[in-house]
């Protein structure tokens, strides 16, 4: 439908789609656990959080967090809860940043001794003396991250949600944010559910992930038992001195071609990489190759694109 | 309950409004001038016999003035924060605090009103220069303030229901409009509803506007009696009391329903 037109339509008839963003998905944590919870865009993530954090009443089904219902008991379990959003801050816009500290401190009512000790640990750690009395709009990115971390913990949050904490930051401050995350984790006992896209994130910070697409729990558990499954396939990437059609080796599949470009994927138990080189210069004229590792990158993009092919969600969870 | 953080968030409040120096300065400006208008149009109205026979033109002047001071504060919707965080999505991390967001949304309000309340003063100055306005007796004076500050809280929750529309539109500019006109006009701030003829007059004194500016303004100028005050002010305590009720029902069923914008 041509624009105008369609905008006259809806604005006369709009229509309404109910969708379920959250079907299912069921996973316990234990205290102090720090779990990667991860899925393409729309799988239903931040709807997750919203719900564990009380702004958003499931239409049906259980959540406890520590013992309360967030929705029910939104002021108690605020309390318990600090929230970190990559995309959103939630400190005070127009004022100094110390100042949004000062007003969390009355809002969660931190005692005088715990907010100086918090303060000054995370004024120490995130490295924020230099710009803790400058206003929050002059902040550069990884520098608001800074103080919005500083503004979840202050009051010493039994759990935390970071839903994308590193969107948008350079490696270095990622870097200085990971460590900070894990730090929290160790040092105070934390539980923390960590939401991102940069799976970098979760292989350094996380031993266990939740992964769930089109709203419904796909994975829970070991990130190493999801690499070792999927980790026996490696790829051979072979570039042809010319285009070949459906090239082929013994013990491989193709996984894809692209001009004289192919990919081959084999099982690390059943083939041995060396042996693969040799049939493919054999039988083409190679001009390189090159051998991938799984990566849970890698691992994570096949399970989006194809499903996850393991076990299934009952005996994963 | 711990008040302390909503002190705060009114202090804040109070300081962010503070940074706008220009544009206080000219609502003290924009303030007088309209005051020597109306001042001008009631004295041509007067002069063309179309004078209402209870209000002499000293007392038009002296209300149509205090009516101006009195929307200094009264025109402060610290309840627009509401409308704002919901189409940002920020209403979202203030849920997610162990704080009651009304009493937020309130406190914040308060502290902008402060710092507006302090601009009553100088801009009465200037008011003086170009009109005269009556000064009410001591005990006058006081049944006016209380029916201000009564008033004030019905205006607030006005607001409040208002601006919570947007958690069902996401827009609510022209639901506010409508009301902002309709209440201008039925709350006895542009003209004293005593200029209501009939039944037209009856039924804008029936109306919750009327607490807003009529009740105290009327008071002040002394159509309202001494004899009638508590009654008047009972009308605009059960209008309060009314509306917070209405406000509570539609605050639950909102924060049952938060839709954040994106995530």
């Amino acid at each position: 439908m041509p624009g105008t037109l369609g905008a006259l339509r809806s604005f006369f008839s709009t229509q309404y789609d109910d969708r379920v963003a959250v079907d299912d998905v069921s996973f316990a944590l234990e205290p102090g656990e720090l779990v990667g919870y991860i899925g393409p865009n729309g799988a239903g993530k931040s709807t997750t959080i919203k719900m564990l954090t009380g702004i958003l009443v499931p239409t049906s089904g259980e959540v406890r967090v520590a013992g309360l219902v967030p929705w029910k008991q939104r002021k108690e379990n605020g309390r318990n809860i600090g929230v970190i959003f990559g995309q959103r801050s939630q400190l005070y816009w127009d004022l100094p940043l110390v100042e949004s500290f000062e007003l969390l401190r009355a809002i969660y009512g931190v005692p005088s001794e715990l907010y100086r000790r918090n303060l000054d640990e995370f004024v120490d750690i995130l490295d924020m003396g230099s710009f803790l009395r400058t206003p929050v709009r002059q902040l550069s990115l990884g520098q608001r991250m800074r103080g919005d971390f500083a503004a979840a913990l202050l009051h010493s949050p039994k759990i935390v949600y970071l839903d994308e904490p590193t969107i948008g930051l350079d490696v270095v401050a990622k870097e200085a944010i990971r460590e900070f995350i894990a730090r929290i984790n160790a040092e105070r006992g934390a539980t923390i559910i960590l939401t991102t896209h940069d799976l970098a994130d979760v292989e350094r910070l996380c031993r266990r992930i939740v992964l769930i697409d089109n709203g419904t729990l796909i994975y829970d558990g070991d990130i190493d038992r999801i690499k070792s499954e999927y980790g026996r396939f490696r790829t051979l990437v072979v570039r042809f001195c010319e285009p070949v059609e459906r090239p082929q080796l013994d013990g491989a599949q193709v996984a894809e071609v692209d001009g004289s470009i192919a990919r081959f994927r084999f099982d690390r138990n059943l083939q041995r990489a060396d042996l693969l080189v040799r049939q493919a210069s054999e039988r083409y004229r190679v001009e390189d190759v090159s051998l991938e590792e799984p990566d849970l990158e890698s691992i994570i993009r096949r399970i989006y694109v194809e499903g996850y092919g393991g076990r299934s969600k009952e005996d994963a969870s | 309950m711990n008040l302390e953080p909503y002190v705060e968030f009114a202090k804040k409040a109070f300081s962010r409004e503070a940074t706008y120096r220009i544009e206080v300065l000219m609502e003290i400006g924009s303030l007088v001038l309209r005051v020597y208008i109306l001042r001008a149009l009631w004295t041509a109205l007067y002069a063309q016999n179309a004078a209402p026979t209870n209000l002499p033109l000293h007392s038009m002047i002296t209300y149509a003035t205090i009516a101006m001071l009195m929307s200094l504060i009264l025109e402060v919707d610290g309840t627009r924060l509401i409308r704002e965080k919901i189409r940002e999505g920020t209403i979202a991390t203030d849920l997610m605090k162990p704080i009651s967001v009304p009493l937020y949304f309130f406190s914040d309000g308060f502290g902008q009103t402060l710092l507006h309340a302090l601009l009553v003063i100088p801009s009465l100055l200037c008011a003086l220069l170009l009109v005269h306005i009556d000064v009410a007796p001591p005990a006058t004076f006081a049944a006016f303030l209380l029916a201000f500050v009564i008033g004030y809280g019905v205006n607030f929750f006005l607001n409040f229901l208002m601006n919570c529309i947007a958690f069902w539109t996401l827009e609510t500019f022209a639901a506010q409009l409508i009301v902002r006109w309709v209440s201008d006009l039925l709350s006895g701030q542009v003209i004293p509803l005593t200029l209501f003829p009939g039944i037209l007059g009856r039924i804008v004194f029936a109306l919750p506007f009327a607490a807003i500016y009529s009740t105290p303004l009327l008071i002040y100028v002394g159509v309202i009696p001494p004899d009638q005050w508590a009654a008047s002010i009972l009308a605009q305590l059960l209008w309060l009391v009314l509306f917070a009720a209405l406000s509570s029902l539609v605050w639950r069923a909102a924060s049952n329903r938060v839709i954040v914008q994106g995530g």
